[in-house]
């Protein structure tokens, strides 16, 4: 083949993937440009340090050992093999030729050799991985397009290392051969002779012909990730991630602009949308999801791959119909893309988000269908219809009477805030569940004796505080939310509060986390984070018992809001810590999160696979630093029959000081 | 004219639909009160009618009326209501009530005022309504040249009229429209579990967890037999798959309103209280001196169910026997 023709070749080769790639790119980024808007350009060191440990350092990846090595060994191998691209497109078409410099320095051959080798191991890892192990992750996933993309990487690798040991039969390598000791081997496995001619034009060509044809096939399959999770990553939540995006429903927001959550794909924000593309299947949002591990019929990689396969079905209509000016013709997503029992089966834990490796944020996708579901066509659960009702009527999502809120402080001598009164030290937000539930008022009293213990100055609002709108929120009732933050912020600006400290981890992500869209800006800590501190300075001097204890992280303290020290350097002062084996902030749900206290459960209870995975640990004590956690784990024990006190953290703190109180007399 | 809207069933007008008729008496202050019965057995209805003081009980007969069909009820109203120049179209605050004003409201583009406990005719007219679930009453005006309004249920007594003649009865078979029809009715499902309906029992037998499993809540069902009561679980139960959701009692089951609830094994949970507030005296048996619901019931006992339970039982027995 002469020079001309082979480069004549090439350069159609070039033309017809580029133009492939080229146009589904361009499709894809029109469709997400096309997208509501969400603000994702803030906070860039962030985004920098997310790109360098999620994307470059695959952390998420390394949580599972051999699939995060597999998975690093690939990735690091096409970043580091990247050259050797336009090196084979530059051989192909004159094999004497190649990148000036790099071409010839062995260092470089060594690491192409090197990571042609670990790329190859990472896909036979990921065959044996996918054929053999046969995790249930992959329950649900395209298995066949896998096995496609793994045969192209395969065959990508041992094109190369051919072509480059038929180089250095023929002579034609630039770089010192020894340098590269797998295709020095494979040069001598070909020996001499003119069909070595033979095997380095078939290697090279076949090797382009593969990295085009993977080319043209990534923006069409579940393999597009290699493009747009480092762009997902970039654009993920840098801080504060159980907060929600607020809806705006300002008059001054034409109509066509107001987003009332997501009923189709054109109510999508860019992000989601980019979401969906990024999904690769891998199922590790499944494997870490208490819906799904309870049975129900939610699974977040199936959630995320529905609205995919939704946005690329209907997403060129879309396109086709905005440019006309024309009213696109979209079906609904729920049913469609997903069903109701999986919008309404989320407990917006969060482990999925935790868990994805491209950025996908799962639980902003179900909260958005359920703002439609709720706001637009009034279709929810009906049994969490009272709790909504009790919410906005009563103040609270039980229909208790509000004047009795400071019923559980009678007697404790507890200064109720009124109107006028120079503000505390800390203002305790005490909620609705230690207000007015029997068993979450335990933790309620025991923090506030604690305070007065180590002589901090605070105060409740009582019948002034209401419920922070959470429940509703995660139903998707946006208004009623939006309601309570206005009115809560303005009591809490009137009492000039400027610190708050709370026992309910939902509190504390309302108050701390989403009232800042509302203006209300105050410092915001949990009551373990307080109470960790008073016993560093020495405020409390709490004796630990004998009793061994294990923690139970809320969603909403561990993983949504970083709390996970704190609590357990009280346990250490209280009794014998010992873990389960998901904790911090790869937690299990109790089950409550996302309005869940309020819906009927479906599927075997969360409640008692957590309360099981407690008892195993053998210990005597769950502790707990959640109202919510306390009511779920404690009818967990009930109705599994499980031996096992559930107690928040506040009140086995209380017993410790009375031990230490008891010691020194 | 103040035009009434008379439900009725078994050929006899509706209690709620009387309590209608005694405001819209007042409110017609001696202008002729017509009524409108819609339906089969209307003919029947409307010979009871006799002692309410209504000069003309129109009654529509038509192949699509056989079910409740509250577009085509609306459009009926809508046309006697226009023939009749009626100052008013009153109804009951029952949901066919409420919902086939708000159809008339809709279609006629008049306001409607539901759930009212007291009305004038004004003008402008002014009305006392129930708002928020019973715990706010409102005052306030309505404008309007017809009123639309409906009465809240046992807001007013059924009265017999001052003067009274059998109204004229005028059958008619009104025009009704396709699009009238299309909402419908296409099943019936009774109430499941038949017997006593749980919100509305005065007395109803609780069981919860503490009863150890779904044979054991034969103690239950003996005691509610007894008393004529409902039977009633706790969430748990449900979730356990003793008893079915129907039965459940709480924020998220139903909500009752008893003169008594007997609460047996059941530990008191802040979800399943909410559904007891309307209780007037809640006696708990459970075996946990330190369970909420014991601070929470008017008379608690500390005991065993398993053997408080059918000793009440029993000696229901014996007193009866006696």
């Amino acid at each position: 083949m002469s020079l001309w023709v082979g480069a004549a070749v090439m350069a159609v080769a070039l033309a017809v993937s580029g133009t492939l790639f080229g146009r589904r790119v361009l499709q894809i980024y029109r469709l997400i440009r096309s997208g509501r808007p969400t603000a994702r350009f803030d906070d860039v060191p962030a985004r920098v340090r997310n790109e360098a440990v999620v994307v470059i350092g695959q952390r998420k990846m390394f949580q599972r050992a051999v699939p995060g090595i597999m998975h690093a060994a690939i990735f690091w191998g096409f970043l580091v093999l990247f050259p050797t691209i336009v090196m084979a497109m530059i051989g192909a078409v004159d094999p004497h030729a190649t990148l000036p410099w790099l071409g010839s320095q062995g260092w470089f051959a060594f690491l192409a050799d090197l990571f042609a080798v670990l790329v190859f191991a990472g896909v036979v890892t990921a065959v044996v991985i996918r054929k053999i192990q046969r995790p249930p992750r992959f329950k649900g996933s395209h298995i066949g397009e896998a096995d496609l993309i793994l045969a192209l990487i395969a065959g990508i690798v041992v094109t190369l290392v051919t072509w480059h040991g038929s180089l250095i039969a023929l002579g034609y390598n630039e770089w010192p051969a020894q340098w590269s000791p797998v295709s020095n081997l494979i040069a001598h496995l070909l020996g001499t002779g003119d069909a070595i001619r033979f095997v380095e034009r078939a290697a090279v060509w076949t090797h382009v012909v593969l990295i085009l044809g993977f080319l043209t096939y990534l923006p069409r399959s579940k393999h597009l990730h290699i493009a747009s999770a480092a762009v997902n990553v970039w654009f993920g939540r840098t801080r504060a991630r159980g907060k929600l995006e607020t809806l705006d429903f300002d008059e001054s927001v034409p109509e066509a602009e107001m987003r009332f959550g997501t009923g189709t794909v054109a109510d999508m924000t860019w992000k989601q949308m980019i979401d969906a593309v990024s999904c690769t299947e891998c199922g590790r949002c499944q494997d870490a999801c208490p819906a799904y591990a309870t049975g129900k019929e939610l699974s977040p990689k199936l959630l995320i791959m529905g609205l995919r396969d939704q946005l690329m079905a209907e997403g060129p209509g879309l396109l086709a119909a905005r440019a006309k000016g024309e009213t696109p013709d979209l079906k609904p997503l729920v049913p469609g893309a997903v069903t109701d029992n999986v919008v309404w089966d989320c407990v917006t834990c969060g482990a999925c988000v935790r868990e994805c490796p491209v950025g996908i944020e799962h639980v902003d996708h179900i909260v958005d269908l359920r703002r439609n579901l709720t706001m637009v066509q009034s279709r929810f659960p009906e049994e969490a219809a009272p709790m909504l009702r009790d919410v906005e009527r009563s103040g609270n999502p039980w229909g208790k009477p509000q004047p009795d809120r400071a019923a559980w402080a009678e007697g404790l001598g507890i200064r109720v805030l009124e109107p006028g009164d120079p503000p505390p030290d800390y203002l305790f937000w005490v909620g609705c569940a230690p207000s007015f539930d029997e068993r979450a008022k335990q933790g309620a009293i025991s923090t506030a004796k604690l305070l007065q213990e180590a002589g901090v100055d605070f105060a409740i609002l009582g019948p002034r505080e209401s419920c922070t709108g959470d429940p509703a929120r995660r139903m998707g009732d946006e208004y009623t939310y939006q309601a309570y933050a206005r009115q809560n912020v303005a009591t809490l600006d009137e009492s000039r509060v400027t610190r708050i400290v709370t026992t309910c981890p939902h509190c504390f992500n309302t108050l701390g986390r989403e009232y800042a869209d509302f203006g209300g800006r105050y410092e915001v800590v949990h009551h373990t984070e307080l109470l960790a501190e008073l016993v560093r300075e020495g405020r409390l001097k709490p004796k630990a018992g004998e009793r061994s204890v294990t923690y139970h992280d809320s969603c909403y303290l561990a993983r949504h809001n970083d709390v996970r020290e704190q609590p357990r350097q009280l346990i250490q002062v209280i009794g014998r810590a010992v873990e389960m084996p998901r904790n911090r902030e790869r937690t299990f749900c109790c089950g409550a999160g996302g309005a869940h206290m309020w819906m009927e459960e479906r599927g075997k209870p969360i409640n008692e696979a957590r309360v099981r995975e407690a008892k195993a640990t053998g210990a005597d004590q769950l502790a707990v630093a959640c109202p919510f956690c306390t009511m779920m784990l404690d009818d967990g024990v009930r109705t599994s029959g499980t031996e096992m006190e559930v107690v928040d953290v506040a009140t086995l703190l209380v017993e410790a000081v009375e031990r230490g109180k008891a010691k020194d007399g | 004219m103040v035009l009434v809207l008379v439900e009725h069933s078994e050929g006899r007008p509706d209690d709620l639909s009387l309590q209608a008729l005694t405001l819209a008496r007042a409110f017609a202050a001696g202008a002729p009160v017509h009524a409108v019965l819609a339906g089969p057995g209307g003919r029947e209805a409307a010979a009871g009618l006799a002692s309410q003081g209504v000069a003309t009980a129109h009654v529509a007969e038509h192949p699509g009326l056989d079910a409740f069909a509250p577009e085509a009820w609306a459009a009926i109203l809508e046309g006697l209501a226009e023939a009749g120049s009626a100052t008013a179209v009153i109804a009951a605050g029952s949901d066919r009530g409420n919902e086939v004003m708000a159809r008339l409201g809709a279609r006629s583009g008049l306001p409607l005022a539901a759930n009212c406990i007291a009305a004038s005719p004004g003008p402008p007219v002014e009305l006392t309504r129930i708002r928020w679930g019973g715990s706010l009453l409102e005052e306030s005006r309505l404008h309007s040249p017809r009123a639309l309004l409906t009465t809240a249920p046992h807001a007013f007594p059924i009265e017999d009229a001052a003067a009274a003649a059998p109204p004229a009865v005028e059958l008619f078979t009104p025009l009704i429209e396709d699009q009238d029809l299309l909402v419908k009715v296409v099943d019936r499902v009774g109430a499941s579990g038949g017997g006593i309906s749980l919100a509305d029992a005065r007395v109803v037998v609780s069981g919860g967890r503490g009863l150890g499993s779904a044979e054991k809540f034969a103690i239950v069902d003996e005691l509610a037999g007894l008393l004529g009561a409902a039977v009633g679980c706790s969430r748990a139960v449900t979730m356990a798959g003793w008893r079915p959701h129907t039965q459940q009692v709480g924020q998220t089951g139903t909500k009752i309103a008893p003169d008594l609830y007997v609460a047996c094994g059941i530990s008191g949970a802040t979800q399943h209280m909410a559904g007891t507030k309307g209780a007037k005296k809640i006696l708990a048996i459970n075996s946990d001196a330190e369970a909420p619901i014991m601070s929470l019931a008017d008379y608690s006992v500390v005991g065993d169910v398993h053997e408080v339970v059918p000793a009440i039982s029993a000696e229901l027995r014996r007193r009866r026997g006696a």
